[in-house]
């Protein structure tokens, strides 16, 4: 079973950040949510895969006995909750940031660059991470 | 070159002066630590212990300890340190600022006495680091100067370089050691070997102790300080400061004195330093910073004996302490009595001084007389205490030869600063109001010199205190009874040599000095002080560089850094893991035929993922992903975390629907184009991904701590009256974090909200204009 999670977690782990290190902003976030699934996963799997009996004390005893370990799943409970806000946070974010700058290419961001005329920083010069055709450069002072 | 601009604006505001019962106060400083230390030494045993605790947890304590060479220092300290606050007190009579000034060498010699009787590695250090800062904001004293402000900054930088340095060395030691004493270091060390972590340890600590010490090539910082005022001068950079460096060397001597290294290292570089500072002295005009060179030769010398073997070389590292600081001090105090009474201190505008400054003259005479070695005189008893260490051991030539140029240009060096100004060239003295100074400016240089002298006459007034001085440099041997002796013994025939040599080149100074400005104008691109104003812009250029390659703007590399960041961490802490032989990987067994449909599934949604050009493809991958892992939750016996699961990623589908559709408004309904086979991200992320999952089988093949999970299982019910031990473990016992839990949501949800509304009026808008 552990063999199982751990080849999950190869699999989404290594996707998840294939996806993060997309330019597409988009993807970006999902990549970030499918990380979070992963990470959540090791959570779990780190509590033991034990017994498959969910972790409820029967009526008539008084202790929980051979059953799946519960803490993992309070812990596992709270991160997938706060994973979600994280990553719909990061899509409003996303979505008012390809709206003010008009470009959805993480390479066209560069309003937090120096300046071409900067003495110590001058900005990058290769010309592979030029923006790409479409999305424009600067937003105009909006309103 | 002008005199120092302090001394010469005195009374500028004399509201802010000091008055002379206040700088009297300050002379009790000094003064009062002598007398004690003199207490302690005639009362005490040495070696005396003292200690508090500190960090006990690290086993660092505040220990200190005053042996025969910590009494040396600090009878120098504390002795000449008087003479300084009163020449001090005198010298920036009525200068607005000379509060600041006695308070800083008050810190100063704190942190001095600090430094010389720590017995742990860190004291001393925390000791000497202060001794730095205090110098920095001394040499920057006059800091209205743009030249003392970046003498101040080079003699921090080199020195505070070289602290760094000393502190790496420290912990290797310690940690190759096993203790911060230093008492107990020099007797672990011999036992254990040359081993690298030791001459690791060995060669940072070098690098500290060259750098304070002005060691070549280090040298360059100590006579641009001389921008200090003359007090500062002749207290840091003559009798206390620069002499810490020879003080460490002479504290771990004991612990590294059999290695060949280290007796290598301090001969060639100490002889180095001799021979180069005196040459280097023939460069210059300025009185002080001949000076200063000669102080840098010395300072060669102290490194070399420390490097020789034997009792008699012991005994003439402290001898040469005492008697450079007894002659160097008042030396310096001339050169600013000079200053003071005539304004400048370039030799060439200088002479027959001795009619306008008979006292000065005076106190010149005896102090050059001790440092050139003239018989009746403390330094010609020091040469024969050195000559005798000398021959007592087998020493190359190169030293001997350094020795005789040292000896030479001390004598040149002495006649130029006690004969010269004062009896020869007159006429070509520029300042015709030239006077001599007030009694606290005479009283210094005078008390000291005729004590190089009284010593001289008198040496067995010392003699303990140097044989113990020396005993601290090799323990386990009983206090030698040597005699410092009149006696004329061979030293006469080498003093006749070095005197004759000394002689010559101080009547051929000009001449000497011409032909060197001509060599240095050629060395001068490839020295070690133009490569610090290099390395002054080259670091800033190289830091700028490495920020344009690490901070390129492109959020892609970003994510890579901290992707391959982490990757490398896991990577490297598993690779020590498995290198322990202490690794164990958990079994691989066939899952149930649920489990392995689940996690089919969300292998299918990720390997899908990165292939799609089609974002609502995209979505419902991932969404296949969260579903699928939602069903792993079920197999695995959490249904409720599968239900939130379940619900969450509902949700999220619904909202990354939203977002797309909003997407699609804004035109961005497909896509950025990039190649779907990027072979670094590629590479970074099976690391990544890799590594994880191997932590994971590693982790779970451990032994499990059982101990929670059961003693939630135990207390659900009759404490918290729940069967459902997660919900309880939720709303009971970890109550708290699921209330921080839900702040967190919130708290999105308030950072969400403007953002969306500010799309509302956006679209709003964009429609008016529709």
């Amino acid at each position: 079973m552990i063999a199982t999670i751990a080849l999950v977690v190869f699999v989404t782990v290594t996707v998840g950040v294939y996806l993060t290190l997309s330019r597409d902003l988009f993807r970006v976030v999902l990549g970030v949510a499918m990380v979070g699934s992963a990470a959540n996963l090791v959570l779990f799997a780190a509590g033991r895969l034990g017994p498959t009996a969910p972790a409820v004390v029967p009526v008539g005893q008084a202790a929980l006995a051979d059953a799946a370990n519960p803490l993992p799943q309070a812990l596992v409970l709270t991160a997938i909750v706060i994973g979600f806000a994280l990553v719909c946070f990061a899509l409003v974010l996303m979505l008012r940031l390809i709206r003010d700058a008009r470009t959805d290419d993480a390479l066209a961001l560069r309003d937090a660059e120096p300046v071409p005329t900067d003495p110590v920083k001058p900005p990058a010069t290769d010309p592979a991470f030029e923006p790409i055709a479409g999305a424009e450069p600067r937003r105009e002072a909006a309103r | 070159m002008t005199g120092d601009p302090m001394a010469q604006h005195a009374a500028a505001n004399p509201d802010d002066a000091m008055s002379v019962a206040a700088r009297a106060a300050f002379v009790l400083a000094p003064l009062g630590l002598f007398v004690l230390v003199a207490w302690v030494l005639a009362t005490k045993t040495l070696p005396f212990d003292l200690a508090w605790p500190w960090i006990p947890s690290l086993g660092i304590e505040f220990r200190f300890r005053i042996d025969g060479l910590a009494a040396l220092m600090l009878l120098m300290i504390t002795g000449i340190g008087t003479a300084v606050f009163v020449y001090a007190g005198g010298y920036l009579a009525g200068d607005p600022n000379q509060r600041r000034l006695f308070w800083m060498l008050v810190l100063f010699m704190v942190a001095m006495v600090g430094c010389v009787t720590a017995d742990d590695l860190f004291v001393l250090f925390l000791f000497w680091e202060a001794t730095s800062l205090t110098s920095f904001m001394l040499v920057g004293y006059s800091h209205a100067r743009a030249e003392s402000r970046k003498a101040a900054q080079q003699a921090l930088l080199v020195t505070g370089t070289g602290g760094l340095a000393l502190l790496a060395g420290f912990i290797v030691l310690a940690q190759a050691t096993g203790t911060t004493r230093i008492s107990d270091i020099v007797e672990i060390v011999p036992t254990l070997g040359e081993t690298p972590a030791l001459a690791t340890a060995l060669g940072l600590i070098l690098v500290g102790a060259f750098t304070k010490s002005a060691q070549f090539p280090f040298h360059f910082w100590l006579p641009n300080a001389m921008a200090a005022p003359t007090p500062v001068s002749a207290y840091l950079h003559s009798a206390t400061m620069v002499k810490l460096g020879v003080f460490l060397l002479a504290r771990l001597d004991p612990a590294f004195g059999e290695w060949p290294l280290w007796e290598w290292t301090l001969k060639i570089v100490g002889s180095v330093t001799a021979a180069w500072g005196m040459v280097l002295a023939l460069r210059e005009r300025d009185l002080k910073r001949i000076l200063a060179w000669s102080t840098v030769a010395t300072l060669g010398t102290l490194v070399m004996l420390v490097g020789l073997r034997g009792e008699g070389a012991a005994i003439a590292v402290g001898a040469l302490l005492l008697a450079h600081g007894l002659y160097k001090a008042p030396l310096f105090f001339v050169a600013g009595n000079i200053d003071h009474g005539t304004g400048t201190r370039v030799i060439d505008r200088l002479g027959g001084l001795r009619r306008q400054m008979p006292w000065t003259a005076a106190a010149a005479l005896l102090a050059g007389a001790s440092m050139a070695g003239m018989p009746l005189s403390f330094g010609y008893i020091v040469k024969d205490v050195i000559l005798e260490a000398k021959t007592a051991v087998d020493v190359f030539t190169f030293a001997k030869a350094a020795n005789t140029v040292f000896g030479s240009i001390a004598v040149a060096v002495a006649g130029v600063a006690a004969i010269r100004v004062f009896w020869l060239h007159p006429g070509v003295n520029e300042a015709c109001d030239a006077h001599e100074c007030g009694p606290s400016l005479i009283g210094p240089p005078l008390i000291l010199a005729l004590l190089g002298i009284t010593l001289g006459l008198f040496p067995f007034y010392v003699e303990d205190l140097i044989a113990m001085a020396g005993v601290a440099m090799i323990p386990g041997t009983e206090v030698p009874v040597i005699g410092l002796s009149l006696a004329a013994g061979p030293v006469l025939g080498s003093l006749a040599v070095t005197l004759a040599v000394g002689v010559g080149i101080y009547l051929l100074w000009d001449p000497l000095h011409q032909r060197f400005e001509r060599i240095a104008a050629r060395t001068g691109r490839i020295g070690m002080a133009s490569q610090y104003e290099r390395s002054l812009t080259g670091i800033p250029a190289f830091a700028a560089a490495v920020t344009r390659r690490v901070q390129d703007g492109r959020l892609p590399s970003y994510v890579g850094l901290v992707a391959a960041s982490a990757a490398v961490a896991i990577v490297v802490a598993i690779g020590q893991l498995v290198a322990s032989g202490a690794a164990a990987w958990a079994a691989i067994a066939w899952p149930g035929l649920g489990f392995a449909g689940a996690a089919a599934l969300v292998i299918a949604g990720a390997l899908v993922a990165p292939f799609v050009r089609d974002r609502v493809v995209l979505l419902l991958a991932v969404g296949l992903v969260g579903f699928g892992s939602a069903l792993l939750f079920v197999f695995a016996g959490a249904p409720d975390v599968a239900w939130t699961q379940f619900t969450v990623e509902t949700v999220f589908v619904i909202v990354v629907a939203a977002v797309l559709l909003g997407l699609k408004r804004l035109g961005r309904g497909a896509s950025v184009a990039e190649p779907r086979f990027r072979p670094l991200a590629l590479g970074v992320s099976v690391v990544l991904g890799a590594a994880v999952a191997a932590l994971l089988m590693l982790a779970t093949a451990g032994p499990f701590d059982a101990t929670l999970p059961e003693w939630f299982g135990r207390t659900s019910v009759p404490e918290a009256y729940g069967r459902n031990v997660v919900n309880v473990i939720l709303v009971d016992f970890r109550a708290l974090d699921t209330l921080g839990e839900i702040a967190v949501v919130l708290l999105s949800l308030l950072a969400a909200l403007p953002l969306v509304g500010a799309l509302r009026r956006r679209r709003a808008s964009a429609g008016d204009v529709r």
